[in-house]
């Protein structure tokens, strides 16, 4: 990741006390997609801060660079420019293994088409980020994906394959991943957009849970104004600027 | 990690199927031309169990002419004998070192036939002019004269084959419907006429009696070898078929180097071999180029999943490592099967080669499926590896 020198309050030096409760901080991000004809801004000087156990929706109409902005956040993308601060640490030059291991230990992603492979059964899906994850055995493995599973309420079907589920239940099982590492972070990518209202509404109450029961902290790109009001922020994006 | 690519792969097994069917073939191809290779390179690490350098094969055709025969043979070698630059000649069979002819039979000893032996009509001086290693009793010489039946000599594999917990001087072959009979009186260690890359077959030297008019054609033609001086070439040449002439006048006459025969020879049984190895190269290379062509397109079906796995903490390198070990699993399903087939060659005992050749062609086989199935996978792994997480996720 390329780091600016433009002074900023999101500096590694400057924001570690200002910022005890952070637990993402980006600093003047920056993402240009670049083809070989055209040019594409798609964030433009985004400084943001995410509280410890706060729940924050990211608003805006399509192509506002919501979704790049969650990508940044879990680090699966790297600004042009700008800083990256996860946990109070700026994440500028990490290595692809300390990168991997920092979303395998902070960080959990719903995504809104679920991602969830085929060919693999409802257990061994949840499994999956504890696979990454040295010195886990297969049998605390398997314990904790039941104890996942259990909190989103599909113990029952952990022997199902994704294709057999209902798009909802095949929701809740990309929750369960996410929480199956028990990261602080949970990243949302629009994790009821593919749902009707009815099983829109149960993600998002099994979101809510997870958050005050747990303290997790989550970051939810939504274009659903109801959902957003539910949740402690709102932050608007349009253009790939913040606009509140 | 190893649990979890068993599971996809067996969870996979419809679409791996062919992959494995192809692993599979081309195993077994490798199999049974790396049988046939080392089977021949076994033999042509064994001893020849004679030498056949600067001898001379002079084949001779009395054509119509059947006046003294046995005669004119006779004197034609002692003059053949006393040419300057000649060491020695011996009378043989049509079935020369590297000749294209073969003889073979069965005989009987004890009420039990014989493997199919090669033999050879050769005279007394033939073992010496060859250098044949003789391990026990005797070559032929003026002592047969006297002798109630046929004398031999055996070549160890003979031996082995028909005696193999006794002393095979003294002993009586017998034909299995017939009166002819043979004693044993010698053993030479190896003798493999046929070619470098022929085995070390059970074979016996008969001796040769006189020659009749009956026995002087067809595969009895009066061929000889003689053992030249080294150096000698055209002249001697010329010397020799003189002689020929002068003494039978109408008799025709061919003379080659047992060297120009073996390499004759050595062309007709490498060029099977080399085409098999071709279409064998071309085989695999097909097989390579498929199995790339199929992991390429496997990765570019599962950017996605490449994707996700990035995003729940998997390293670029370890995405390429899962790729590399998921075509090493199916590998190791295919070759499996392969071995449990190529076993059933050594415990049938098909073909009549040696187990241990079996046992080397088929760990040569799984090495190079394994190492080619590795290097197929390599590239699109590293592929793989590049994968940047947040467009794999973005493409579904």
């Amino acid at each position: 990741m390329n780091a600016t020198t433009a002074p900023s309050p999101f500096t590694a030096s400057s924001m570690a006390p200002a910022s005890a409760a952070s637990v993402i901080q980006l600093a003047d991000i920056e993402k240009v997609y670049q083809t070989s004809t055209v040019e594409t801004l798609a964030l433009n000087r985004v400084n943001l801060s995410i509280n410890r156990g706060e729940f924050v929706s990211i608003m805006g109409p399509s192509g506002c660079g919501k979704s790049t902005l969650l990508s940044i956040m879990g680090l699966l993308d790297e600004p042009t420019s700008g800083t990256v601060v996860i946990d109070g640490r700026p994440v500028t030059s990490y290595s692809d293994r300390e990168l991997a291991h920092l979303r395998n230990h902070k960080i959990g992603f719903v995504f809104q088409s679920y991602h969830l492979i085929n060919d693999l059964s409802v257990l061994d899906n949840v499994e999956l980020p504890l696979l990454y994850r040295k010195g886990v055995s297969g049998k605390e493995r398997r314990q904790r994906a039941h104890a996942a599973l259990d909190k989103v309420g599909l113990n029952a079907r952990m022997s199902h394959f994704p294709s057999q589920l209902s798009g909802g239940q095949r929701q809740r099982v990309a929750i369960a991943r996410a929480l199956v590492g028990n990261p602080e972070i949970i990243l949302a990518d629009e994790p009821t957009g593919n749902l009707d209202s009815v099983m829109g509404e149960e993600i998002m109450d099994l979101l809510l849970t997870l958050n005050r029961r747990d303290n997790t902290t989550i970051v939810m790109v939504t274009h659903d104004e109801q959902q957003a009001l539910k949740t402690e922020r709102i932050i608007r994006f349009f253009d790939g600027s913040q606009v509140s | 990690m190893i649990r979890h690519l068993f599971t996809l792969i067996w969870n996979r097994k419809r679409s791996n199927f062919l992959l494995i069917a192809e692993i599979v073939l081309s195993f077994f191809v490798v199999f049974v031309v790396g049988s046939l290779l080392l089977y021949n390179l076994n033999n042509y690490s064994q001893p020849l169990g004679y030498n056949y350098e600067n001898v001379w094969e002079m084949s001779l055709d009395p054509g119509p002419d059947t006046v003294a025969r046995r005669e004119k043979i006779q004197m034609l070698m002692q003059r053949i004998k006393s040419l300057p630059g000649v060491v020695g000649v011996t009378r043989s069979s049509v079935n020369t070192p590297f000749a294209f002819s073969t003889m073979n039979t069965n005989v009987q000893y004890n009420g039990k036939q014989s493997p199919t032996s090669d033999f050879y009509k050769v005279d007394d001086e033939f073992g010496k002019l060859m250098n044949l290693n003789v391990t026990e009793g005797r070559w032929f010489d003026q002592r047969d004269n006297a002798a109630q039946r046929i004398p031999v000599v055996i070549n160890q594999a003979f031996k082995d084959a028909v005696f193999p917990t006794e002393k095979p001087l003294g002993k009586i072959l017998t034909e299995e419907k017939g009166t002819r009979q043979w004693q044993v009186v010698g053993v030479v260690e190896t003798y493999r006429a046929g070619s470098d890359f022929s085995e070390n077959a059970p074979a016996y030297f008969e001796r040769r009696l006189d020659d009749t008019v009956r026995t002087m054609a067809g595969y009895d033609l009066p061929w000889l070898l003689i053992k030249v001086q080294p150096g000698q070439g055209a002249i001697l040449e010329q010397k020799l078929v003189k002689e020929v002439l002068g003494v039978t006048k109408s008799w025709s006459v061919k003379t080659n180097t047992l060297e120009q025969n073996r390499i004759s020879k050595l062309k007709v049984v490498l060029t099977p071999i080399v085409v098999l190895g071709i279409v064998c190269v071309f085989l695999i290379l097909n097989v390579a180029l498929g199995l790339f062509g199929v992991l390429w397109y496997n990765i570019n079906q599962r950017r996605s999943e490449i994707g996700l796995r990035r995003a729940l903490g998997a390293t670029g390198l370890g995405i390429g490592g899962q790729f590399i070990g998921e075509m090493l699993v199916v590998t190791t399903l295919g070759v499996l099967v392969g071995v449990v087939l190529a076993v059933q060659f050594p415990l049938l005992g098909v073909f009549g080669v040696a187990p241990a050749v079996y046992g080397a062609a088929i760990a040569v086989a799984a090495l190079l499926i394994y190492l080619l199935t590795a290097i197929c996978a390599f590239h699109p792994s590293r592929l793989a590896a590049g994968i940047q997480p947040a467009v794999a996720l973005r493409e579904e």
